[in-house]
């Protein structure tokens, strides 16, 4: 009796295994999917503060992780503000003052234009297989997709975010949402993912809501209005001559 | 005899020699109040840094720049080991920095968290409230600028965001213990004070060190790995710097005040010249050597001064006094500009030496002007003068 209990148990858990793919798998599919070559957008960055909320257009180059630089179109406040990043250094250029400034040090601690990053969050580049292994918690629904959650766990000191949960859509192999922990367990950030389109071959999030989660309001909504993938940007758009242009 | 006849001139003069001697008193009232302002200013700001900040001396790591934020995040090091009785014996106290991100009733905005010692007693700063009592909410201690900009009041928990030394994200939960007055503004400004342990156990930098507060000078003459000592000149140079600038504004301005109590002195005495000419003839006639008649005249603007010093000991001693007693309050609003000793009353204190020095300054002056409108007196004879010509 208690072989043939062995035997169905077996039966049962081979096409388990067969439709499951590891959680390092699902960690490679994430990233061939987020991670871009080059990419271009147009953005709209939604701020819903305590009290209400404010919008900013902007226009996005990136080249990978390391390069990325963006202009504000609008209000026209913060219209021709610019924000160079080129590995560790991040620059801002003011048009009012015309003046270029680094951030860096305190000032990395602030809000990027009263949203719920901080400059210090805009550095961070992140490739789920370089930075974390993971192993696959449950299988659940969310927001009527078919999702698995992982629990990501830094493979090395030096990542940011030393544990992370992510619900992995099990189509799509992208995050629909993800929290982001402290050291001490505390939970700083969620990340929500949707509205996502096939670009160029990848599943890419037309709308993101980044909330930190220790300040209060409703997060900060990305919403991409056009979005080009691994196309060819000119250099000189990733120097510092381009900010006071 | 020249003396005592410029002395009854100069009372017989009336109301002109009593708006002269004002003016001179106010400008000598005027000049002593600076004086004593920015002495008292400068001894305020010397004291407060020391006691708040700087003790007998600091020795800071060698890659922390203060005026630098870059630094701030990497720039701790280890304690030296030739230093470790000192600081269990309480004559170095240890101090780390780390920028944070602060949550202060769900807003977010930077600040500097530095870990003190809860029981050192070289720096005025009250820390002993600031032993953990539990694991999970951390006190710390805040000075009335940073509560104001944070918006904190002792009793409020609020989040903190942190990275460690290996650039990890750590958050913790921080109580307020206190608010207090810290005058130095550089200990209040964006600065949240907690116990040095529970920093380096949150940064997970066991050992690691910004700078020491020296509590004995002694250890200013060894060199140590990795650490500098900042003497006093060196620590103090911006504060000096900004002075030199103060003491040009001041010299400036005494001049001016010098200069206007000049033009009436002057203006009287050529006045005097010009009205006293059969006098002075009179007295030429009478033998008096015309260099006599010209220090008769001098003697005369010097006993305005005089007068005036009377006058303006009496007339200025009620606000002296006021000054002295109440201290002089600072504009609402210049606290915010973290401008050392700009944050509490500053209490007069009156150097005598350099006020000393001022009157005397003046008094050359006066004597000055009140010689020269005599030189005419030089190349006057006496029947010219009897007759009431002056050239």
């Amino acid at each position: 009796m208690k072989h043939i209990a062995l035997l169905i148990a077996i039966l049962i858990s081979i096409p388990l295994a067969a439709t499951t793919p590891s959680a390092d798998t699902i960690l490679q599919e994430m990233d061939k999917n987020m991670i871009t070559n080059s990419s271009k957008a147009t953005t709209r960055m939604v701020v819903h503060s305590r009290r209400a909320s404010r919008s900013m257009e902007a226009i996005s180059y990136s080249m990978g992780n390391e390069k990325a630089f963006t202009e504000y179109l609008a209000p026209p406040r913060e219209r021709g503000t610019k924000m160079l990043k080129l590995g560790n250094d991040l620059w801002i250029y003011d048009p009012s003052s015309d003046r270029t400034i680094q951030i860096s040090g305190n000032m990395l601690k602030q809000s990027v234009m009263g949203s719920d990053l901080s400059y210090e969050d805009m550095m961070e580049e992140t490739s789920y297989t370089e930075s974390y292994s993971a192993k696959i918690l449950e299988s659940v629904t969310y927001e009527g997709r078919e999702a698995w959650i992982l629990e990501l766990e830094a493979t090395s000191e030096n990542v940011s975010y030393q544990r992370r949960k992510t619900w992995v859509d099990k189509e799509r192999y992208v995050p629909l949402y993800e929290e982001w922990y402290a050291k001490s367990g505390k939970l700083l950030k969620t990340f929500t993912a949707s509205e996502y389109q096939k670009i160029s071959g990848r599943w890419q999030p037309m709308k993101i809501l980044f909330k930190d989660e220790l300040k209060e309001g409703k997060g900060t909504e990305y919403i991409i209005d056009s979005l080009e993938l691994d196309i060819r940007i000119p250099e000189h758009i990733f120097s510092r001559a381009s900010l006071r242009k | 005899m020249i003396l005592r006849l410029a002395f009854r001139n100069i009372v017989g003069n009336g109301y002109r020699s009593l708006i002269n001697v004002l003016i001179l008193a106010i400008v000598l009232i005027i000049m002593v109040w600076m004086q004593a302002m920015y002495h008292s200013w400068t001894r305020l700001a010397l004291i407060q840094q020391t006691d708040w900040e700087y003790g007998k001396g600091l020795l800071r790591s060698k890659l922390y720049d203060p005026y630098d934020s870059y630094t701030w995040e990497d720039s701790a090091v280890r304690e030296p080991e030739q230093l470790k009785s000192a600081i269990q014996g309480g004559d170095l106290v240890p101090i780390l920095i780390s920028p944070a991100s602060i949550y202060p009733k769900g807003r977010m905005m930077p600040a500097v968290l530095r870990g003190i010692p809860h029981d050192q007693d070289v720096l005025r700063l009250p820390v002993s409230g600031l032993k953990a009592q539990g694991k999970d909410i951390i006190p710390v201690l805040i000075g009335q600028n940073m509560a104001q900009s944070s918006r904190l009041e002792k009793g409020d928990i609020f989040s903190i965001r942190i990275k460690d030394s290996s650039g990890v994200f750590n958050a913790l939960d921080a109580e307020v213990s206190d608010v207090i007055h810290i005058p130095a503004a550089s200990a209040d400004m964006s600065s949240v004070w907690l116990d040095l342990e529970a920093l380096r156990e949150v940064k997970a930098s066991e050992s690691l060190v910004t700078y020491f507060v020296m509590g004995d000078a002694r250890y200013a003459d060894h060199e140590y790995e990795n650490f500098r000592h900042i003497p006093k000149s060196e620590y103090f140079a911006d504060f000096y710097e900004m002075l030199a600038t103060e003491r040009v504004q001041q010299a400036i301005t005494y001049a001016l005040l010098i200069f206007l109590a000049m033009i009436a002195v002057f203006d009287t005495q050529a006045l005097a010249v010009f009205k006293r000419r059969k006098e002075i003839g009179t007295l030429a006639s009478l033998g008096l050597t015309k260099g006599k008649i010209s220090l008769l005249f001098t003697l005369e603007g010097i006993h305005y001064l005089l007068f005036a010093a009377i006058a303006g000991a009496i007339l200025g001693f009620p606000l002296f006094w006021y000054f002295a007693q109440y201290g002089f309050q600072i504009p609402k609003g210049y606290e915010d500009f973290g401008i050392q000793g700009f944050t509490e009353p500053i209490y007069f204190v009156y150097p005598m030496g350099e006020i000393i020095g001022l009157f005397l300054l003046v008094l050359c002056f006066t004597a000055l002007f009140s010689w020269l409108p005599t030189r005419k007196i030089t190349k006057l004879s006496p029947v010219d003068a009897l007759r009431g010509k002056v050239d």
